[in-house]
């Protein structure tokens, strides 16, 4: 018998699931084993079973089990953790905004939470013990006060696509500047602002993983809970709500949302740009435009392509992630510009 | 208010932007009617049809659909009342015609994530019905006009309305696929649905419709069977245009002759 129309999908949405969660398993044997001291992946493996079974004890481990439980296993769950969250931020945006060429720094959180950072670092709180938790804190808050400048002037601009698009370019733009001023003024700090700049994976640990990991779950769980509710918003506004679904409360949620997960991540791991945009892409180009199989795709597809990107980048001394994706990305997405561009936007 | 009326408005005045673009309509729509909004640009056609599936709130005036005062029911309930079909729609994110029509089940659709086999069956049957089975994996940007207008209909028939909206729903087609438009809206009519659309096209819309209901500056300039709404007159006093009608039988032709200015 012929299969229906929603058991192909289903089908469709395991083999996803399945293939994604088997190359994950694998690049999770590379990336421990990748590194400045490199072993078997035989070794790492032993390594981080060892470290598991002594309940994450330091005192009692040998240096090869410090090194893959302290610094590449919490490594692995950040490129996870980040390349999911980018991914199916990148992905409601681009729904929303109806507009396919949409990334999830458009809110203007990349800006906020760089100028966050940075401003925090003049002030002289960089440093110290504390600065491990301040420095992510502050970029937050950078982050999601842009947003909500976005949010207020696209709001009272009428609220449409466009308005949003334009005044995330406007705060984006704003917080860059203030950005640069300080840096200009301030030249010996350019080091210590770069890490936002560039993003990097580099200095995870088990704390942060655990809360974006925990972020993840309640808006990746909200983001796939409302899947039907997306595709019927690809249809446009009057159309949605012709059918039934609240446009407007739909796309303000879900914007809060995607933001919130952006910031998050971007407070740990800096800008990792590119990802965002690239990655829904992808997905969409495999799996088509319904959301019960685009997010799922996205996410597999988000979370893989970062562990690979950043097991590249360990195997060249730790070159800045996000520089590494946009050399990636850059021609990648000239070549989809031009190829599929004229099915984008009239 | 007829009995058996579907939707009835009462008294609906809507004002935009200072301007009153609806002047107190009132009128009755039966299920199984097939009525056609005529009138000029701005004469408050849209805006009417946008106030019936609650799209706008009208600042004074009832409308009840299906029994039940349209305001006060939530977005969802009154898309399992009434269907809209557009003129057109966005094709950015390349949905294929399978796609955007199972988008039509949505109000209807119990299960958190899926559609039920129901849901199902209801998509496949319609989409035979408009000659759709072919063309199933095919994205809306690959249709011509003509069948992305029965998808867009095959759509808004899933839904299973009681009222369906039509605006314009053959402006960018030529005239087979205009003919097979109006055909197929007025066969849902025959089937018990109240269809209601807006056109520009007096004659095809005198050709098909029950009853034509001539709006101007938001005011009912007439309302009956087309050929005692469509004269000569009442075309020169609503639209400015000298016009001779043409009656064969039962059906009428306005041929248009100069704007009068």
């Amino acid at each position: 018998m012929e299969q229906s129309h929603v058991g192909r999908t289903k089908s469709r949405l395991w083999l996803i699931l399945g293939l994604g969660t088997v190359s994950l398993f694998i690049l999770f044997l590379i990336s421990l084993s990748v590194g400045s001291y490199n072993m078997s992946w035989s070794d790492a493996l032993q390594a981080f079973i060892n470290s598991v079974m002594m309940g994450g004890d330091t005192s009692a481990m040998n240096t090869q089990e410090k090194i893959v439980f302290l610094v590449r296993f919490p490594r692995f769950l950040a490129a996870i953790a980040v390349g999911i969250g980018l991914a199916i931020a990148g992905a409601i945006m681009q729904a929303i905004v109806r507009n396919p060429l949409v990334d999830p720094y458009i809110t203007g959180v990349a800006s906020g939470a760089s100028f966050g950072a940075i401003a925090l670092t003049m002030l002289g709180f960089a440093s110290g013990t504390l600065a491990v938790y301040l420095l992510p804190m502050s970029a937050f808050i950078g982050a999601i006060l842009a947003f909500i400048i976005t949010m207020s002037i696209s709001e009272a601009a009428g609220g449409k696509a466009i308005a949003f698009v334009l005044s995330g370019v406007v705060v984006a733009y704003a917080f860059s500047a203030f950005t640069n001023i300080i840096i200009v003024s301030n030249p010996d700090q350019h080091k210590s602002i770069m890490f936002w700049m560039f993003g990097s994976l580099a200095s995870a640990d088990l704390t942060q993983d655990a809360i974006m990991l925990i972020a993840l779950f309640f808006i990746g769980a909200a983001a796939l809970l409302y899947a039907r509710e997306l595709n019927v918003l690809l249809l446009g506004d009057e159309q949605a709500n012709q059918l039934g679904v609240n446009s407007r409360r739909l796309k303000l949620t879900m914007m809060v949302l995607a933001s919130v997960m952006t910031a998050v991540c971007v407070a740990f791991t800096g800008v990792i740009a590119f990802l965002g945009l690239l990655v829904p892409h992808i997905a969409r180009i495999i799996v088509g435009s319904d959301h019960r199989l685009l997010l799922p795709a996205s996410m597999m597809i988000g979370a893989n392509f970062l562990l690979v990107t950043d097991i590249v980048t360990k195997m060249n001394g730790d070159l800045p992630i996000g520089a590494v994706i946009s050399l990636i990305g850059a021609p990648f997405f000239g070549y989809l510009l031009i190829s599929r561009g004229r099915d984008y936007g009239s | 208010m007829a009995p058996d009326a579907m939707v009835t408005i009462s008294d609906v005045h809507f004002t935009y932007g200072g301007k009153e673009t609806l002047k107190g309509i009132t009128f009755d729509a039966r299920a199984g009617e097939f009525i056609g909004l005529i009138g000029p640009n701005g004469s408050g056609k849209t805006t009417l049809m946008r106030c019936i599936n609650s799209m706008l709130r009208p600042q004074k005036g009832t409308i009840i659909v299906d029994g039940k005062d349209v305001s006060k029911l939530k977005v969802k309930e009154v898309a399992r009342i009434c269907a809209n079909v557009p003129a057109d729609c966005n094709e950015d994110f390349n949905l294929s015609v399978q796609e955007l029509v199972f988008l039509g089940r949505y109000p209807h659709v119990d299960g958190m994530w899926w559609e039920s086999k129901r849901d199902e069956s209801v998509v496949k049957e319609t989409m035979h019905k408009f000659e759709l089975d072919n063309l199933a994996g095919r994205k809306l940007s690959e249709l011509s006009s003509g069948e992305k207008a029965r998808a867009l209909l095959a759509k808004a028939v899933v839904q299973a309305p009681k009222v369906l909206l039509a605006d314009e729903p053959s402006a960018h087609l030529d005239l087979r696929y205009q003919l097979e438009v109006m055909e197929r809206l007025r066969e849902l009519s025959r089937q018990g649905v109240c269809v209601i659309t807006v056109s520009h096209d007096m004659n095809l819309t005198s050709k098909y419709c029950d009853r034509v209901l001539m709006l101007d500056q938001g005011n009912i300039a007439a309302m009956g069977r087309p050929s005692e709404v469509i004269t000569a007159e009442r075309i020169r006093d609503v639209y400015g245009v000298e016009v001779s009608v043409f009656r064969d039988g039962d059906e009428i032709f306005a041929i248009p002759r100069k704007a009068i200015r």
